[in-house]
């Protein structure tokens, strides 16, 4: 079982290098006429390249079934017993656990600034915000926390996020972002912390559905809302990354018109 | 130790920036961002409203929010920046009958987000304008102790400002709809397209359960008769 997560991580890592070599030149940023706007605000469009889109397509359904079959039911049932105060420290938790990835990424980033926020953040919520529990940094300290991951990092370097991978159960990841994963995978110490892979999975499912029984029905109206589901979300996943490489880790921008990757 | 406060200085600079720049009363007298809010508020008040509650008043609740968004969008513009350039290719019985299921579509969406509003508080930040063209942005914080930001992209008409796009953690909702609409029309046609989104506003009707909406339907259309 190990071995087949190990084996995921690598392929993935395959593709991903693989389609370095195509980067750029596919997913160059067109402008397409808006509405008559002022030229610079002219809104940026992404071609997104997707040569799997059969494969994709066949695991979004299969992740979206697996949303209203296994997660949704779940994540309800989970929200019904346990109050949302309590979800929410489960969140913290996990999110303050996962500190090395945002601090790692934003050396990386090269943002001092940044890093020194994660690093008071992590003294202030394992101490004052018990193990991580209470988002006190945020909360009494005016210390949000930042957004910065491996994905955002190669982003920043000036990679492009090549071709779209909807992996079975992680979801939109673009190429260049999965490689990102696989990295953060690495700076995450659940990795050093949980060795067995029963376990591991485990605390990785619990937190997917802690996390979803916090945003009910996001992803319903997303569907909802989507003229076809699949590009919808294919594109938005593309828009809000270009965004966050933009913005750095100190948080997305929501201006299109500095978004270039 | 000394960089450490130096920076910590530079810190509690930068928040106490932030926060000020956060508070929506502070020299906030925009015009495109009052009219926001206001629109904002009164859809919120409406949704809110304790005589306004109950599966009885939803038809009712429905069509003052429906009416409220109307005077707040501009759903042309939405409709022909989707489009981008297929809008040109279009004739115009083809644009109307696209606008309208267009901001069918959006609306309902607009709708279950409101319906499913729970004391979210929003925070109104800043607006840009540089002509006839604005932006609005706000930050949502919501129950999960999470941060959205939020910008209302509008344009200047004789009665005020109208959105013409929402984009949302960096997501541009025209801009994704262009981007599916776009390739929709890649592999098909119009006729093609019009029936998706004929099919997915029928499919996602707003409200509530069919078997409830039967009952509901019932005393209206009792009410018409007369």
């Amino acid at each position: 079982m190990r071995n087949v997560l190990r084996m995921t991580l690598c392929a993935g890592l395959a593709v991903g290098l693989h389609a370095w070599g195509s980067a750029g030149e596919t997913n160059d940023v067109v402008e397409l006429p808006g509405i008559g706007e002022p030229a610079g605000a002219a809104h940026a469009a992404i071609v997104v390249s997707d040569p799997l889109e059969p494969v994709n397509r066949a695991f979004y359904h299969f992740n979206d079934k697996l949303y209203f079959w296994v997660l949704q039911p779940v994540s309800q049932g989970y929200a019904y017993v346990m109050p949302s105060a309590a979800r929410r420290g489960v969140r913290n938790f996990f999110n303050n656990l996962a500190m090395p990835i945002r601090l790692g990424n934003c050396l990386l980033q090269g943002d001092g600034t940044g890093a020194w926020v994660e690093c008071q953040r992590f003294a202030i919520n394992t101490t004052e915000g018990v193990i991580g529990f209470d988002d006190a940094a945020k909360r009494c300290w005016d210390l949000p926390g930042r957004r910065a991951d491996f994905g955002q990092t190669l982003g920043r370097y000036g990679i492009g996020p090549s071709i779209y991978i909807h992996w079975p159960m992680i979801g939109p990841l673009s190429a260049r972002d999965s490689v990102g994963y696989v990295g953060d995978y690495f700076l995450n110490p659940l990795t050093y912390l949980v060795t067995d892979l029963p376990p591991s999975v485990g605390i990785q499912a619990y937190d997917t559905v802690n996390d979803l029984s916090l945003r009910p029905d996001e992803y319903e109206r997303f569907k909802q809302a989507a003229i076809d589901p699949y590009l919808a979300m294919r594109d938005a996943y593309y828009q809000y990354r270009r965004s966050l490489v933009a913005g750095g880790a100190g948080g997305a921008t929501n201006d299109p018109v500095t978004s270039t990757r | 130790m000394n960089g450490g406060g130096k920076m910590r200085m530079m810190y509690r600079r930068w928040v106490s920036s932030l926060v000020v720049a956060g508070l929506p009363w502070v020299g906030m007298t925009g015009e495109a961002l009052d009219q926001i809010r206001r629109s904002t508020d009164k859809i919120l008040a409406v949704v809110q409203d304790p005589a306004m509650q109950g599966p009885a008043q939803a038809v009712v609740r429905d069509r003052r929010v429906r009416s409220l968004i109307d005077e707040r969008f501009d759903w042309g513009a939405m409709a022909r920046s989707a489009m981008g350039a297929h809008w040109k290719t279009l004739s115009e019985s083809q644009r109307q009958e696209f606008s309208g299921l267009f901001s069918e579509l959006i609306k309902n969406n607009y709708l279950a987000e409101v319906e499913g509003y729970s004391g979210e508080k929003i925070r109104y930040q800043s607006e840009t304008v540089a002509g006839k063209y604005g932006v609005v942005n706000v930050v949502i914080l919501t129950l999960r102790g999470t941060d959205v930001p939020v910008s209302y992209r509008v344009l200047q008409k004789e009665s005020g400002w109208f959105v013409y796009d929402i984009t949302i953690e960096g997501v541009s909702m025209v801009n994704n709809y262009r981007s599916q609409i776009g390739a929709i029309l890649q592999r098909s046609n119009y006729d093609g397209l019009v029936a998706k989104l004929r099919g997915r506003i029928a499919e996602n009707k707003p409200g509530p359960p069919p078997a409830q909406a039967a009952t509901e339907n019932e005393p209206k259309a009792t009410e018409r008769k007369p």
